[in-house]
């Protein structure tokens, strides 16, 4: 069952899981960053999207009155949103890691 | 003068006109030449999207305007078939583009894939016609075989699904039995088994049942396991086949990366269509499904980006064709905002109650189908030109680069201005229409009505011609950019 949003809460809604979203690529994306450029203060940025991420996933929690099993699905944003950059960054290590120098013929 | 003399009159301007663009056939295979007529057609259809959505538009501040001899009943409906159209066009020309190349052999069957262009492209000029000749009338059986089915989005009638049907299986069996008699890979097999899908779910669309919710049901597999599911795919094989063309990126890698969308859309885009079920009359069970899958939805978007990083830490995306790879960022960041964000502030049923169906759905949808398509094809376009060209320089201080940085701007701007205008206009209607009032008739009007719901139809239509402008001015770049080049293309450097 669910409980419709209440109409002051439909800004905070809209709000909060556009920025789900924009937090979840910041951190991938600073995540990925710090890979590619071991700046100390990149990591630290990645850290404080993610954390700007839990607390959207708080407000929308709130605002869309997540209750019951619905509660798991912040849990699993929150837990999946950390660990999806660092186990996509494996995948992109590990298929790149071979065959860096064969020709280009040889490659397509 | 009589018709014999208007054909000669019209054949001499069509010579003056390919003479003037002077792009050369001989540098392309028969496969590559059909793949060309599918891109042409497919550039006249987005053309028309535009044209019937600027006047839809134009409707939307002047309801007066036309009325009586274009609905816009009409024009929204031509707007989203040509859009439609026209990207399943540039698809199948792009298909049939990589096709040689990838199966190292000449395409199996390609008089039954030209005539196959030619049933469709006459199939849809008739539709249309149709379409702006008939447009009001009873409904019947006979209505639905020939002039319109009645469906929202797919309103071909039955006798053009059927056309539809059979230029897929032509489609398919040019694709199969070329990649049979030639090589197989990774590629082929995911490109082979999505097509199955591409004319198998089109068929939940071609009959009727009586309970409406069964009927909206299936209905829903065409316009979103169709259109979301195998075109995604599809966007996946030709970005796949692209990525090694334009960047070098190895084999190995593209196709395990489109291994994992192949995985990534099963597990979560196929459910997370469930968002659409929410309201039809399903059982309940859809909300949860819906809701909890949409919301892994964003998933492969998160991979992109963090793909993106590690390539450009490795590659710093050394390239051959700039507008080619401008408008495959574009089709990145379209995607991510257009489906990825402006999909998830609306998805989840709470909120979704109040948005389904409103201007926020067609926020939505213009990002969405913009940045996850027609920026796609648009860079194909640009792949296939350089080809068509002989190869040439499209790299750095080409000549009249302008041209395509302003279309690529106008373009993007144009769209975002739209999406942005359609947002403003879409939380109106559903706080007014539906939450204040109910989803009463009156809450319509009331929120059609609405100063802020008019103001953000103005700016959507000054965007919508901005958009136009960007496509005029792309349509020009398409035809004139490489011609009088010297220089051959940069040569990529593979991983």
């Amino acid at each position: 069952m669910i409980q419709p949003v209440a109409m002051q809460d439909f800004f905070i809604t809209f709000f909060s899981s556009a920025l789900i979203i924009l937090a979840g690529a910041s951190y991938a994306l600073l995540f990925a960053w710090s890979k590619v450029n071991a700046n100390f203060r990149i990591k630290i940025a990645a850290y404080v999207s993610y954390i700007v991420l839990i607390v959207a996933v708080v407000l929308l929690t709130r605002a869309a009155n997540f209750t019951g099993y619905w509660l798991s699905l912040s849990a699993v944003m929150v837990v999946g949103y950390f660990f999806a950059p660092i186990g996509i960054w494996h995948l992109c290590v590990k298929t790149h890691a071979e065959n860096h120098h064969k020709t280009l013929e040889e490659k397509l | 003068m009589n018709a014999k003399e208007l054909c000669g009159v019209a054949n001499a301007k069509l010579d003056t006109f390919v003479t003037w663009t002077a792009l050369d056939r001989s540098n392309l295979s028969d496969g590559r030449k059909l793949a060309v007529n599918y891109f042409i057609v497919a550039v006249i259809l987005f053309f028309a999207q535009l044209l019937f959505g600027m006047i839809a538009a134009t409707q939307f501040i002047f309801p007066s305007f036309l009325y009586g001899w274009l609905d816009f009943s009409v024009n929204r409906m031509v707007h989203i078939n040509a859009m439609v159209v026209w990207m399943l066009y540039g698809f199948i020309g792009c298909t049939y583009w990589l096709l040689e190349d990838e199966s190292q052999t000449e395409i199996v069957g390609l008089k039954f894939g030209k005539l196959a262009f030619w049933v469709l492209t006459i199939a849809v000029a008739v539709v249309v016609l149709v379409y702006l000749f008939i447009q009001i009338g009873a409904g019947n059986d006979t209505t639905l075989w020939l002039i319109n089915e009645g469906r929202e989005y797919i309103e071909a009638p039955r006798w053009a699904d059927i056309g539809i049907v059979a230029v897929v299986l032509t489609f398919f069996y040019n694709v199969v039995a070329t990649f049979s008699k030639g090589k197989w890979s990774g590629i082929a097999g995911v490109l082979t088994l999505d097509l199955v899908a591409l004319a198998g779910l089109y068929l939940a669309g071609m009959f009727y049942m009586t309970n409406i919710t069964h009927e909206q049901f299936w209905w829903w597999w065409v316009i979103h396991l169709w259109v979301e599911a195998t075109w995604e795919v599809l966007v996946g094989v030709i970005m796949a086949w692209s990525l090694m063309k334009l960047l070098g990126v190895r084999r190995k890698i593209v196709t395990t990366w489109l291994y994992i969308e192949v995985a990534l859309m099963f597990g979560s885009g196929i459910l997370g269509l469930g968002h659409h079920y929410f309201w039809i009359g399903t059982p309940e069970y859809w909300l949860t499904i819906g809701g909890f899958f949409s919301a892994l939805e964003p998933i492969p978007l998160v991979a992109m980006v963090v793909h993106a990083v590690y390539d450009s830490g490795s590659h710093a995306f050394k390239n051959g064709n700039h507008p080619a790879l401008a408008w495959v960022i574009a089709h990145a960041f379209g995607n991510f905002f257009g489906a990825g964000v402006w999909g998830f502030m609306h998805t989840l049923p709470q909120i979704n109650l109040y948005t389904h169906g409103t201007q926020w759905s067609a926020s939505h949808g213009h990002l969405a189908f913009f940045g996850a398509y027609a920026t796609i094809n648009i860079a194909f376009f640009y792949l296939a030109i350089q080809h068509w060209r002989g190869d040439v320089w499209m790299s750095g201080n080409a000549q009249n680069a302008w041209r395509w940085k302003w279309a690529l701007g106008l373009l993007n701007v144009g769209v975002v201005g739209m999406t942005i205008a359609l947002l403003i206009a879409g939380y109106e209607q559903s706080f007014i229409e539906r939450a204040v009032e109910g989803s009463t008739w009156s809450g319509y009007f009331s929120a059609q009505n609405h100063p802020s719901f008019q103001s953000a139809m103005v700016w959507r239509w000054f965007f919508g011609l901005m958009t136009f402008a960007g496509l005029i001015l792309l349509i020009w770049d398409l035809l004139t950019i490489g011609k009088g080049e010297t220089r051959k293309m940069a040569v990529v450097e593979a991983e």
